[in-house]
């Protein structure tokens, strides 16, 4: 039963999967410098580290918004975040997962009776405001660099394009490492309090229970980017403006900046030690900082550049996510208190501090977590030798059917 | 990674080679124009020879660098544009081997005293195939010159057509001695190598629309 629970989350990172990695590597793809494939195997792989190792800093500030206590709770505001992303998935529209979870999760203070923190909402909502921002900055910034080095350097196009295309590899696995790292406090957030696995001794490293959870985290969201988010990608990168691929590099790197930002606590001890603000370590809306990066690039290149209609159409959607999560949240809340019986959460005495609050796992849940992981592993490099042996069959027929085309041609 | 920077290379110097070959090509018809004008056959059968060898050689290159831009998705957003620039420069190699197997085949009788004429006009429409050279070689390196360059292909194109208009102009109304079927051959030869220029120019009108978009 509690292994079910986790299937509400797991659909969430399928959804941010299928969602949020259009904002990676959207631009790469929409510009058609990468392929899809490339694309989505490259940050399969990244969202899965980041998420591992770097994926802790940003879920505490979900917890502190509003700790959902009942394991009933964690899985009702994960499927209602997971339906709202699906939903406006299906019609195109690229939404925040950091919103219609934030919405959820209000959604369950609400029903619960319990507070919701306006210091922590507002460091929240403030970054969705300072994430575009501070991308859009980034992105004029390195339009200009890129553009001037161009420029100076006399460089073949061919050779500048190739070297753009290295670029955004390299830019879209940062992206997607630092999305793996900033998100998955979005879909695991708010089970950590609910799990306590044994750790998980792989022989060279271990994992901890969190770890574990951010694993399963980021192999949901790896297959929903492998088996959803072309559409999302080609119209992010598409549709809103018509990106060159130096466009599509700056974009990709000074999203994925903005990422490492606010989910990197060793940058933020540095900026408390240099005598600065500590940076809030807040899952950002990948969504709009992509946006914010793109209207940069629009409003340094010309105002009449930007498609301004589908960039309200979006900003919309941001408005409209958390209201619409927040409404589901409530009514499944009540649908599941009700009808399954089903505890979903309490209100919190003000003097009891949420951390207290934990449902351990026994002996059983590890073991099957441990098999589960293992399964999954063996599927996944199963997987791989079978892409590379038909790679290979197809890059072997078509340089026989390239040797034909030349003989005859002679 | 190493494997597509090695393609990279290669499709530089492809690309390098293709516009090597346009560039022979144009000295080698002024070449065998002169020699078919100064009545040398032999001369002017090896430029015939030479010619053909490389637009036999600039065709293989045009698709070997099509090939390889499809298959390595090479220059996603401009690669239509670039084939069809690679297609006009290679029209231009098929006229020339063309109309200096038409000299070849129909032995057109030109007045020696049209001689001179025959070589400006060949000259210029020569010049502007070979400004549209540099620039092509630009829109690769530094597509904010491209334009500026152009401007001289603009400007010898122009100096073709009142060549041509001249020679035709003394042809029809002042040689008498000449019948209307050697006067429509000289015409029809005198078109064929006016061609050239036109070709430069659409040529240059392409070049200047990519070098724009590229540089926006």
């Amino acid at each position: 039963m509690i292994l079910f629970f986790l299937t509400s989350g797991l659909f969430l990172g399928w959804s941010l999967g299928a969602n949020d990695a259009s904002n990676v590597f959207g631009s790469a793809v929409g510009s058609r410098m990468i392929s899809f494939r490339k694309a989505a195997i490259i940050s399969s792989i990244a969202v899965i580290f980041g998420a591992v190792i770097q994926g802790s800093g940003a879920s505490q500030t979900l917890g502190d918004l509003g700790a959902v206590n009942a394991l009933g709770g964690s899985f009702t505001v994960a499927l209602a975040a997971a339906v709202t992303v699906f939903a406006m998935t299906r019609f195109s529209l690229p939404v925040s997962t950091t919103q219609a979870v934030v919405g959820a999760i209000i959604g369950w203070n609400f029903f619960t009776g319990n507070k919701t923190d306006s210091a922590t909402l507002i460091k929240i909502v403030s970054t969705w405001v300072t994430g575009p921002v501070i991308g859009a900055l980034f992105a004029i910034i390195l339009f200009r660099m890129i553009s001037l080095l161009k420029k100076k350097s006399n460089i073949h196009l061919i050779k500048f394009e190739s070297r753009i295309r290295t670029g955004l590899l390299l830019a879209g696995a940062f992206g997607a490492y630092s999305l793996g790292a900033n998100n998955i406090a979005n879909v695991m957030g708010v089970f950590v309090p609910a799990f306590n696995l044994q750790e998980l001794d792989l022989g060279f490293f271990s994992l901890s229970s969190n770890q574990q959870l951010f694993l399963f985290g980021g192999i949901a969201i790896a297959a929903g980017i492998i088996s959803y988010s072309k559409r999302v990608m080609q119209t992010v990168g598409a549709n809103i403006m018509q990106l060159s691929a130096e466009a599509a590099l700056v974009v990709v790197l000074a999203h994925s900046l903005v990422l490492f930002i606010f989910s990197s606590s060793s940058l933020s001890a540095m900026f408390t030690k240099a005598g600065l603000p500590a940076i809030p370590m807040v899952p950002v809306s990948s969504t709009q900082v992509i946006l914010g990066c793109i209207i940069g690039i629009g409003l340094y290149r010309g105002v009449h550049n930007i498609n301004f209609r589908l960039a309200g159409e979006i900003a919309l959607g941001w408005i409209i996510t958390p209201v619409i999560s927040g409404v589901i949240s409530f009514f499944s809340l009540f649908f599941v208190k009700n009808i399954f019986s089903i505890n979903v959460g309490n209100k919190v005495p003000d003097n009891i501090a949420s951390d207290n609050i934990q449902i351990i796992a026994d002996e059983n849940i590890s073991l099957i977590f441990r098999h589960l992981l293992s399964g999954v592993i063996i599927i996944l490099i199963v997987a791989f030798i079978l892409y590379i042996l038909l790679e290979n069959k197809k890059a072997r027929e078509m340089k026989k059917s390239e040797e034909k085309f030349w003989h005859s041609i002679k | 990674m190493a494997l597509f920077t090695r393609t990279t290379r290669n499709l530089i110097l492809k690309i390098d080679e293709f516009f090597d070959n346009i560039e022979i090509g144009l000295v080698v018809f002024r070449e065998g124009i002169k020699s078919y004008l100064e009545k040398d056959h032999e001369v002017f059968l090896r430029h015939i020879q030479k010619l053909e060898t490389l637009e036999s050689n600039a065709d293989k290159l045009q698709r070997l660098i099509e090939n390889e831009m499809i298959t390595h998705s090479i220059l996603p957003q401009h690669r239509e544009e670039v084939v069809m620039l690679i297609d006009a420069l290679d029209e231009i190699m098929d006229v020339l081997k063309k109309s200096l197997d038409e000299f070849n085949i129909e032995l057109p009788e030109i007045p020696e005293s049209l001689n001179k004429h025959f070589i400006n006009l060949t000259d210029a429409s020569l010049s502007a195939a070979e400004e549209l050279m540099p620039a092509a070689r630009a829109y690769f390196r530094a597509p904010h010159t491209v334009r500026e360059k152009l401007l001289k292909v603009y400007y010898y194109e122009s100096e073709t057509d009142k060549i041509s208009r001249n020679i035709k102009t003394t042809i029809f109304h002042e040689m008498n001695d000449l019948d209307l079927a050697a006067k429509a051959h000289l015409r029809y030869i005198i078109h064929h190598v006016e061609n050239i220029s036109d070709l430069a120019q659409k040529a240059a009108d392409r070049l200047s629309v990519m070098s724009i978009k590229l540089d926006m």
